[in-house]
């Protein structure tokens, strides 16, 4: 897995298969998100984009393709300058894009999802499926890529939905390809799949620019790589001439430190304990099949895995939000049956992935939020909220979590995303719980709130609390664990203390192979 | 604030599609507005009436309010009112001390609209049916159920086009003209409904159901209970609007053709709409249509029929649709500005 | 016994507005529009149709002028709901109200007070050698139709990914906004047929209220459906029973003395609400349905 086979390419400008200059995006409500950046992809290369959340790779990429307007700035396609006002168009040209979080239509099968816009006929005549399944086959042939055509496409693993998407593309005769995030995904194995799938089109004449924020896999597959920080370009490398360490220092601007801080204290008792746990997913086929383990008080115990392998479920389950069997009991009482508020009360804290639907009401106001869940100690005896004692602790939670907000009343919404996070998660810590369920804690949010929370969660660990970490950031995982288990379908392929981790191991975990030696 | 300027604007809309129609029609329609005004509050006989009709409408205003809060379609207030007007009625048919003969009759009409809202609940948290659907079937069966009882076993045996009239110990007393003292009940039932909702646990509760459902849920609220108590509270609330449009207003009886319960229910859904879905632009809105309601009458002696106040309710109503209409207009002047030439 | 019997050509008709309306109105959910101002649209279709027919003494341009009217309320939701990006809930009830309050004001400019009964003139001719309404086989023609449209063509392909997810179909050059706006003018139409259908061919005559709550029936008709086409029709027999029940019974004379002409009067209602309640198997209704689309 080395960088790009061919020689690298000249840099003329009038070669290059795609040009913007200047391009500057800022939002209607003021945020900058790009600022003169400078892009150029030659034909035939797999130009990596790489960046931290929120550098603006996402919004770059979604001007060329037509999703958005720039601001300011121009484009110039096979020379010859181009203004793109819908997806359409760029996809005419041959500029197509493959989100993050895929347009794809769940009930429709893949070949329905591929035919949509294209179904080589009149509106009023039906899909000429036939024809269209011949094209595919051909272009599955060589690209390498195969998918099932007439499964519909939500019953299919996340890494086959990719692979349609990307047949979609093809099929229209992209010359540029974008993937968002591609691997974000896949298994380590499931990646290594999809690598030399890229190299291959490359040969074949396409480019691809490859958006990530993952530095190995800059180096596994691209020839080149833009480095964009806080919507500017710092850096255009190729990619054989440069390392991790560089990568990473232009990435964030900053050497990163990422050693794991191994607890100095031996664990206390077993706070959480948890056997063979079932939760039933979607069509009956259970979601969690059977977990067991235990999470100590002064531990954090990750769960790693790529997402959508229950995961989400077994938390759900935990937090009272899901039905589950099996045996779960906090400090020894059991879980079984109760309502969130109950868990809330008897000690689980929920720091929940998706904070926008499950963790804040953004209209509510910042000490509306404050006290979500937890009014009962600022009521009067007639069920009244005594406003002014929620606000007095609002503005403490502010305080001692760094929350940077227009004040208690300011509504939700106006806050960033690291400080409604942070607001998060003084608000379920204020609960005083006994286990913290910190499901992706960090995902979305900037270098500074990452840090903050990633050390509060270190700090709480110290102090005693039982921490469960889930998490599909290997690095997260790698920093704050003191054990692992891997969950891969429902299951755990293994549980590992931290000093037996590597990549590699933890990779073929995840791909559902099991650890010899693992505990159950 | 924006949300007033948006009310203020569909209002005008309102006002100025109903100019229009009255001028294709060939009638003078700012001299019709103007009557209307006049009619409504030219002098304290008429802003009395006006008042007396807004009172009604804040009730059936704050029905939808609250289910809204609560991310509800309740459009039930119309089937509601009706039920809560003839058992209100009803009670004079018991014998009892004047005075508590009325605080009696309210509490039976308050527990026949929330028995009639309660279906509703059931049925959207047991069958997941619609309250869409719910409400309005609701409606009509309380329709044909009040003239049934309105027409066959309460209607006057001397004077046919209407029930037997309210015993004088039920009624609310007089206060200037048209108004009684009915009054407090409306205004009562908003600063309730506006303390509970910012003031008090379960309004807060509804609140959260009502703006983020699964986030409540996460929280440990019920949003089951949020949704059933948000019903029921509307359920009460229509419940009153129809009992003092029949204890606290002349003729103090109901129409065989339930004609001067009118569209009391279906009324409140521009009232809460215009008001924004709360309790104090509520009250502001319901003013706003007892002018047009009082005014209405005025205007019918020039000869334009009341048919046009829904037109203009129904213009508001769709206005209302897309408030945000105003600001898109801004936000496409403000577009063409930004773009740059390639 | 016999009077049960007797509603079934009665049922016949009653079949067709509810069938027809929530038809249109499974194509509008389709793509993702939901429009609950089928009750106004009725009215306003069967207004106009009643007053065109009257007007130029030819049914078949009223049926024509209720079509066109169901298709332009449909556009003016769709703008509000498409365009302006606007509550479609909220706009189908003041759709509702301007239906009722137009035709209240227009019923009054015309005729002053009630509208008189249409003359036989102004009436959809039967079918010859049937005795029975051409709408009867229309209806199920339409919603033979709706269906091949809607599972058989590139254009219901389109249709039904941009309510499931339109950013997919924004991104393969689907112009989202303008099928959205197809199919609630599609719907709205089907909506005005089944107005005028009511004016011209049924009660023959107009008024605020003469849908009746049909217009929720159908809506009541569209979940029952599961958005087929071919089950509205079903449906629409289902529905369409019960509101002949109604309005039967109330006119045979030994049953109106036993059960009180108002109670017979409520029988749709409380019918519309079992069936509902009781269908079993919850929809899987399209996942961006009532959700204004922007392009993010």
């Amino acid at each position: 897995m080395g960088a790009g086979a061919k020689p690298a390419p000249f840099f003329f400008m009038a070669e290059a298969l795609l040009l913007a200059q200047g391009i500057t995006k800022v939002y209607p409500d003021g945020t900058v998100a790009l600022t003169g950046v400078d892009f150029e992809v030659q034909p035939g290369e797999v130009h990596g984009l790489l960046g931290e959340n929120g550098a603006g790779k996402s919004t770059l990429t979604k001007i060329i393709s037509g999703l958005l307007p720039p601001t300011a700035g121009r484009i110039f396609w096979k020379g010859k300058p181009v203004r793109f006002s819908s997806p359409r168009e760029a996809l005419r040209a041959g500029i197509g894009m493959v989100h993050q979080h895929f347009a794809l239509v769940g009930p429709f099968t893949g070949l329905e999802n591929i035919a949509l816009g294209a179904e080589g006929g009149g509106l009023l005549f039906p899909v000429r499926a036939e024809a269209i399944r011949r094209r595919v086959e051909e272009l599955m042939a060589a690209s390498g890529l195969q998918a099932p055509l007439n499964v519909p496409v939500e019953e299919l693993p996340v890494g086959v939905q990719q692979r349609i998407e990307i047949l979609k593309m093809l099929f229209r005769d992209v010359d540029l390809l974008i993937l968002d995030e591609p691997t974000a995904v896949l298994t380590p194995q499931e990646v290594d799949e999809l690598f030399p799938i890229l190299r291959r089109l490359a040969q074949q004449g396409k480019s691809v620019v490859f958006i990530t924020h993952k530095l190995r896999e800059i180096l596994a597959v691209t020839d080149r790589v833009t480095v964009l920080r806080r919507g500017r370009v710092v850096a255009v490398r190729k990619t054989a001439e440069t390392t991790v360490e560089e990568l990473a220092q232009l990435m964030v601007g900053e050497t990163m430190v990422a050693q794991a801080q191994r607890s100095r204290r031996p664990p206390g008792e077993v706070v959480l304990r948890v056997r063979d746990l079932r939760v039933l997913g979607p069509e009956g086929r259970p979601a969690v099949d059977g977990v067991s383990f235990e999470v100590r008080a002064g531990e954090i115990f990750a769960i790693a895995g790529v997402q959508g392998n229950g995961q989400s479920e077994l938390v759900e389950a935990l937090v009272g939000l899901r039905p589950w069997t099996g045996e779960a009991e906090l400090l020894g009482q059991s879980l079984r049956g109760k309502s969130p508020a109950q868990l809330s009360a008897l000690g689980v804290a929920h720091i929940p992935e998706d904070r926008h639907a499950l963790g804040l009401i953004l209209e509510f106001s910042v000490a509306e939020n404050a006290v979500l869940g937890r009014l009962a100690p600022f009521l009067n005896p007639v069920g009244g909220v005594r406003w002014g004692r929620v606000q007095r602790f609002a503005q403490d939670l502010l305080v001692r979590f760094s929350v940077q907000a227009r004040g208690v009343r300011a509504p939700a919404r106006s806050l960033s995303g690291g400080n409604q996070q942070k607001l998060l998660v003084g608000r379920e810590l204020s609960k005083s719980p006994k286990l913290l369920i910190a499901n992706q804690p960090t995902r979305g949010l900037d270098v500074a709130a990452t840090r903050y929370i990633r050390d509060l969660l270190l700090r709480l660990r110290d102090e005693g609390l039982a921490i469960l970490l889930v998490s599909a950031d290997l690095d997260e995982i790698f920093e704050l664990a003191d054990r692992v288990a891997v969950m891969y379908r429902g299951t755990f392929t293994g549980i590992l203390p931290a000093e037996e981790l590597d990549r590699e191991r933890i990779g073929l975990l995840m791909g559902g192979v099991a650890a010899e030696g693992a505990r159950e | 604030m924006r949300a007033i300027l948006e009310s203020l604007l569909a209002l005008a809309l309102g006002v100025l599609v109903g100019a229009a129609v009255m001028a294709a029609w060939g009638r003078d329609p700012w001299g019709a507005y103007a009557a209307l005004f006049t009619g409504a509050l030219g002098n304290v006989r008429a802003l009395a009436s006006t008042l007396s009709r807004s009172l009604p409408l804040v009730l059936t205003g704050l029905t939808f309010a609250v289910g809204a809060r609560a991310g509800l379609f309740n459009i039930g207030a119309q089937g509601q009112m009706l039920l809560g007007a003839v058992v209100a009625l009803s009670c004079g048919l018991l014998s009892l001390p004047p005075g508590w003969h009325l605080l009696v009759a309210l509490a039976l009409s308050a527990l026949a609209g929330a028995l009639w809202a309660l279906p509703v609940a059931l049925l959207k948290l047991t069958r997941g049916v619609s309250e869409v659907i719910s409400t309005i079937m609701l409606n009509w069966v309380a329709h044909w159920l009040t003239l049934y009882l309105v027409v066959q076993k309460l209607s006057d045996r001397v004077v046919g086009q209407r029930t037997f009239t309210v015993p004088m110990g039920m009624r609310f007393p007089v206060l200037q003209g048209e108004l009684t003292w009915s009054w407090t009940v409306s205004v009562g039932m908003a600063l309730f409904l506006f303390w509970f909702l910012w003031y008090h646990r379960q309004g807060y509760e509804v609140r959260a159901a009502g703006l983020n459902p699964r986030a409540a849920r996460a929280a440990g609220i019920s949003v089951s209970r949020a949704m059933v108590l948000a019903l029921l509270l509307g359920g009460v609330s229509a419940a009153w609007a129809g009992a003092i449009q029949v204890l606290g207003r002349f003729p103090y009886a109901i129409t065989s053709d339930l004609a001067n319960l009118g569209n009391l229910g279906f009324d409140g859904i521009a009232v809460a709409l215009i008001g924004r879905n709360h309790p104090l632009g509520i009250l502001g809105g319901a003013f706003f249509f007892g002018v047009l309601a009082t005014g209405a009458a005025r205007m019918g002696l020039r000869g334009i029929p009341l048919e046009m106040i829904q037109i203009v309710q129904g213009v508001i109503v769709v206005a209302m649709a897309a408030p945000e209409a105003l600001r898109l207009l801004r936000r496409l002047r403000a577009r063409q500005k930004e773009v740059v030439p390639a | 016994m016999n009077a049960l019997l007797q509603v079934f050509p009665v049922a016949l008709r009653a079949m067709v507005p509810i069938t027809l309306a929530a038809v249109g109105e499974v194509f509008g959910e389709w793509a993702g529009v939901v429009n609950i101002g089928l009750e106004g649209i009725m009215t306003l279709s069967a207004f106009l149709a009643a007053v065109v027919s009257w007007a130029t003494g030819s049914p078949f341009l009223g049926i024509l002028a209720g079509l066109a009217t169901g298709a332009l309320v449909g556009l003016f939701h769709g703008f509000i709901s498409v365009r302006l990006r606007g509550n479609q809930i909220i706009s189908g009830v003041g759709i509702n109200l301007l239906g009722m309050g137009a035709v209240g004001f227009g019923t009054w400019a015309l005729w002053g007070a009630k509208a008189p009964m249409l003359d036989r003139r102004f009436w959809i001719p039967e079918v010859p050698g049937l005795g029975v309404s051409p709408f009867v086989f229309l209806t199920p023609a339409l919603a033979l139709l709706t269906w091949w449209l809607l599972f058989r063509t590139a254009l219901g392909l389109r249709v039904r990914a941009v309510g499931e997810n339109p950013m997919s179909a924004d991104v393969v050059g689907v112009p989202v906004e303008r099928l959205r706006l197809f199919a609630v003018v599609y719907g709205g139409a089907l909506g005005g047929l089944a107005g005028a259908f009511l004016s011209l061919d049924w009660l023959h005559t107009v008024s605020a209220t003469l849908p009746a709550g049909r217009g929720f029936i159908a809506l009541a008709n569209v979940v029952f459906s599961k958005l087929n086409p071919l089950l509205a029709l079903l449906g629409g027999f289902l529905f369409g029973y019960f509101d002949a029940l109604g309005i039967q019974l109330a006119s045979v004379a030994g049953l109106s003395g036993a059960v009180p002409y108002q109670f017979i009067r409520m029988i749709p209602y409380v019918a519309t609400l079992l069936v509902v309640a009781l269908a079993i198997g919850r929809a899987r209704f399209p996942k961006a349905l009532g959700q204004p689309y922007r392009r993010e």
